[in-house]
């Protein structure tokens, strides 16, 4: 099996198994001080943040599942962009980043779908309601796996990218018509709610929990991204020192 | 006439040709339409939920499978025939070659709805009143919204081993919009709802196709050429 | 006088839980693939 980069070595800087290696370590250090930060989240959430009045303690699940939602709308959008700039500059390691995003995206999507009806039955009654970020995360998620699935099944290296860059491309450009047709749907069929969720207006206290959750969740993205991607590149460093 | 059109009107033509051959995709595919049609009827309690209510979804959901089983077999039919490679080296625009592909998947499953629909109207005694003209309508927005993104994939998945699950694994989410307007669209026309109540939905169908039949023709070039 | 909240702490920590394990283990698996490949 060829390997992709055979093919761009000439106008690309080489690739050798020591950059690689460094990718990977500098994605690890990253992970990890996200991974702290993330546990300080639950701490903060859980300890120094107010409950609110009429949801109780699993509002707090709100900490963990929006910020999740934004790692897997970032990391969606990252497969998108980096797909068109595969395409228009084709440079195989574009096409390597989409990837780890896409995989990285799959693990956030899988927090958000879990944690989603977790939240939703004691908020509005039920495991699961079509509404705007619920629906969204179920597309996400069957997106994600649909591009993990074709790059999967297809074994040569320049169809796969291409292939995959299509997908991530038209993919992208779908969420504004889920959005566009949740918001059709609920506008004509409002749902009967239990509790009202979160007010738009958050207090200063809750807020801030939000955003610190949102940066650790935010660097989590970033280290898990930077390590999936040096994991690639060491896999193509490989692939070219054996065959070569 | 446009070279292009006009190319795009060849291919279409030899792949119509080809499939009224060979039948198959045709054949599965109003046979499957037909089974969904009867098992939802089967399945249904007439007084629990009446035939109004489910006959838009059951039509629906016959005619995204029947599609998807249309846009399969025209693709794999042409892999076991070589006829794709021979057609690649023929300095045909990629554009007018997705077109032609298009055009004749868009054939395929309008002759699937054009049975399916009566029957449709049969089995769950619906009465059309005035609104044919508008579920045609209807029928025709949504369909060339999903085959063109299905034809675009079905050209993906045939690349692949098991294509027949790769398709729809990958239509399954560009599927939902324009299914679910066509049938909140079909409902309404069904209860005689005045257009205002359909506008917004129809405005989504539009935009679909037009964002989707740009993006795929554009995007064809990618996955057919090295 | 404002209700008591209501009690529905076990779904904070279900899903408090559950999010951490799929994102340490995803964090393991890209540990042991590392491992495996360097």
């Amino acid at each position: 099996m060829t390997s992709s980069l055979e093919h761009q070595a000439a106008s690309h800087a080489p690739l050798s198994l020591d950059a690689a290696r460094r990718v990977i370590r500098r994605g690890f250090a990253i992970t990890a001080i996200a991974l702290l930060g993330v546990a300080a989240t639950y701490v903060v959430a859980i300890g120094f943040t107010p409950v609110e009045a009429h949801q109780g303690l699993a509002q707090k699940i709100f900490y963990v599942h929006v910020p999740a939602a934004w790692g897997a709308l970032m990391a969606f959008s990252l497969v998108g962009i980096v797909s068109a700039l595969y395409l228009w500059l084709a440079d195989p390691r574009l096409d390597l980043f989409a990837a780890a995003s896409a995989e990285v995206g799959v693990a956030f999507s899988a927090v958000m779908l879990t944690t989603g009806p977790i939240w939703a039955k004691p908020i509005w009654g039920t495991w699961w309601t079509w509404d705007a970020r619920l629906t969204l995360t179920l597309f996400l998620f069957f997106l994600f796996v649909g591009y993990l699935a074709l790059r999967a099944a297809l074994h040569d290296p320049q169809e796969r990218a291409r292939f995959s860059a299509v997908v991530g491309i038209m993919g992208l450009l779908l969420v504004p018509f889920i959005h566009l047709s949740v918001y059709l749907f609920r506008t004509l069929h409002p749902q009967p709610v239990v509790l009202k969720p979160s007010a738009p207006s958050l207090p200063w206290e809750m807020l801030r929990t939000l955003l610190f959750s949102t940066a650790a969740f935010t660097l989590l993205y970033v280290g898990f991204v930077t390590v999936r991607y040096g994991l690639a590149l060491a896999a193509e460093a490989k692939a070219l020192r054996d065959a070569g | 006439m446009l070279e292009p059109v006009r190319l795009a009107l060849v291919v279409a033509a030899k792949d119509i040709r080809a499939e009224l051959r060979s039948k198959t995709a045709l054949l599965s595919a109003l046979v499957f339409a037909a089974l969904v049609l009867v098992i939802f009827n089967f399945a249904r309690d007439p007084t629990a939920l009446a035939a109004t209510d489910l006959a838009p979804s059951a039509l629906w959901v016959t005619f995204a499978f029947a599609a998807m089983v249309a846009m399969n077999r025209a693709f794999t039919v042409e892999r076991e025939h070589g006829a794709l490679d021979a057609l690649l080296l023929a300095p045909v625009p990629r554009g007018a070659l997705f077109w032609g592909k298009l055009l004749a998947n868009l054939a395929f499953v309008a002759a699937v709805e054009a049975v399916a629909l009566p029957l449709f109207v049969l089995f769950f005694n619906v009465d059309l009143g005035g609104a044919l003209p508008g579920i045609i309508g209807t029928a025709a927005l949504a369909t060339v919204g999903f085959v063109a993104v299905g034809t675009i994939f079905g050209a993906m998945a045939v690349r692949t081993r098991f294509a027949e699950l790769m398709l729809p694994v990958l239509l399954l989410p560009f599927m939902v919009p324009p299914l679910v307007g066509a049938v909140q669209v079909t409902a309404r026309l069904l209860a005689a709802r005045p257009l205002s109540e359909m506008l917004g939905w129809l405005r989504l169908l539009a935009l679909y196709d037009v964002v989707f039949l740009t993006l795929c023709t554009l995007a064809f070039r990618a996955v057919v050429d090295e | 006088m404002p209700a008591e909240p209501p009690a529905n702490g076990g779904y904070l920590v279900a899903a408090y839980i559950v999010a951490a394990v799929i994102l340490l283990g995803y964090a393991l698996s890209l540990w042991r693939r590392a491992r495996r490949m360097l």
